[in-house]
Parts: C-alpha cells; sequence; structure tokens
C-alpha cells in the first residue's frame, strides 16, 4: 500500500492553515496593543484585556473555518492533485484571515474614533460671554 | 449642560427641538423659548432680541454661540452626530454652513408654512 495521499493532504493543510492562523493573530496581537493603549488614553490593563478578547475571537473564528472547511470530498490519489487540492483549501484559508483581519482593524478604527469623539473639545469658539443665574 | 434658545414662534425650530430631544447625547441639552421670562430672568446679559433672530445656545460658564455656531455646538452634543460638528467647523465647510443656516434662519417662516410641517 502506497502512501495515503488524502491524509497527507489533510495533514499538511492543517499545519498550514494553523500556522499562518498563529501568525496572523500574533501580529494582531503584538501591534494591536499599542493601537489599544491609546485608545484607553494610556489604560494599559484595558488595553491588554480588550485585545486579549479580540485575539481569542479571532482564533475560534479561524479555527472554526479551517476545521469545517477540512472535508474534500473528492479523491486525490497523486501529489499533483494533492497540491491543487491544498492551495485551492489554503486560499480560501487566507482569504478567510485577510477578510478576518480586515474587520479587526476596522474594529478597532470604530473604538478609536469613540474614544477620541468622547473627549473632543467644542469645535467653535463662543461670540460672547455672559453672566448668567439660575 | 448646554441651555438652546430656540424661536418657539416658528414651526422650523419646534421641530428642531423635538428632534434634539429625540437624539442620544454626551452633553444634555436644555430649552428655553427665545425671548421668554425664563430665558430674560437667567441670561440678563444677553441680547434677547438677537436671540429671536438667530438660534443661540448658551453654555455652562455664559458662552454665548449664534447661528450656524449654535447649531454646530448642538450637534456637537449628541452621540451621533459629533463627528458632523467637528466636520462642519472645519475652515472649508463652515462658511457653507454659514451661509445655509442664515438662508434657513431668514426664510423659516415660509418653510413653516408648507405643508409639511402643518401638523406639527
Amino acid at each position: 500500500m502506497g502512501i495515503d495521499f488524502v491524509v497527507v493532504t489533510y495533514c499538511l493543510y492543517l499545519t498550514i492553515s494553523i500556522a499562518l492562523t498563529v501568525w496572523v493573530a500574533r501580529t494582531l496581537f503584538r501591534n494591536g496593543r499599542v493601537f489599544l493603549v491609546d485608545v484607553f488614553h494610556g489604560d494599559e490593563s484595558m488595553a491588554d484585556s480588550v485585545n486579549h478578547l479580540l485575539v481569542v475571537g479571532f482564533y475560534l473564528i479561524n479555527l472554526g473555518y479551517v476545521t469545517l472547511a477540512l472535508k474534500m470530498g473528492y479523491d486525490v490519489t497523486s501529489t499533483r492533485t494533492s497540491i491543487e487540492a491544498l492551495s485551492q483549501k489554503v486560499g480560501w484559508v487566507l482569504l478567510v484571515l485577510g477578510g478576518m483581519h480586515f474587520f479587526n482593524l476596522y474594529v478597532f478604527s470604530r473604538i478609536r474614533r469613540r474614544s477620541f469623539l468622547e473627549i473632543a473639545s467644542p469645535p467653535v469658539e463662543p461670540d460672547a460671554c455672559i453672566a448668567t443665574s439660575r | 449642560m448646554l441651555t438652546v434658545l430656540y424661536d418657539g414662534r416658528c414651526a422650523v425650530c419646534r421641530r428642531a427641538r423635538a428632534w434634539l430631544e429625540s437624539q442620544p447625547k454626551f452633553v444634555p441639552l436644555e430649552y428655553v423659548a427665545a425671548g421668554s421670562q425664563e430665558a430674560r430672568r437667567r441670561f440678563p446679559g444677553l441680547d434677547h432680541d438677537n436671540t429671536l433672530v438667530d438660534l443661540t445656545v448658551v453654555g455652562p460658564g455664559g458662552e454665548v454661540y449664534h447661528g450656524a455656531k449654535a447649531w454646530i455646538m448642538c450637534l456637537w452634543a449628541l452621540r451621533k452626530y459629533r463627528g458632523t460638528a467637528l466636520r462642519l467647523a472645519t475652515p472649508e465647510l463652515m462658511p457653507t454652513a454659514k451661509r445655509v443656516i442664515a438662508w434657513v434662519s431668514r426664510n423659516r417662516f415660509r418653510i413653516g408654512q408648507a405643508e409639511a410641517w402643518k401638523t406639527l
């Protein structure tokens, strides 16, 4: 009995996809932190907490997708078909990772914008100043 | 807290007040009819005839904003429109905002006569 191409393809697919997910998540974790510290006005423990929660969500969604997309539904009988199947699978994983990554950036920029607006001072100078009485 | 002095005689202004009331806020707004007894009592130093010409907003420290500036301050107080207020206050958009607000202010009674406002 020769090598089982399907099992080899599955193993390679899982290895590559998980490695890619870990790489993107770590990038997000490292660079997102600086950003969140700024958003939370220097509150590092808050930034770390939100950062951690975001990365956990990122892992869950990506690994969930990788797991669900494992099954090929057709037979792989040669190195050539194995590579083709692998490229298609990994391509989809990359697209999902890219989509999730941009979604995360969008979430970051939303949080940042909101925190910026909350502390924004009046944009116009008053025309005059008067005494008030209640 | 910002005090909004609006012209209670005009439908457009009453409608604008109702809209402001319905919006979620960063800064609470209170509404006082321009030229009213209460307005005169609370802001004795204000030119009350002028408050019937243009929308006026008074800040917590007695800062007075007229016309387009008053509108921008109202938007600035609202959660959903603070970004818009900051954009309108830029040197690029402020002149247009002033022109539009001045036109609406001049024509508010005529605009208020349109059918759509009658029910308010």
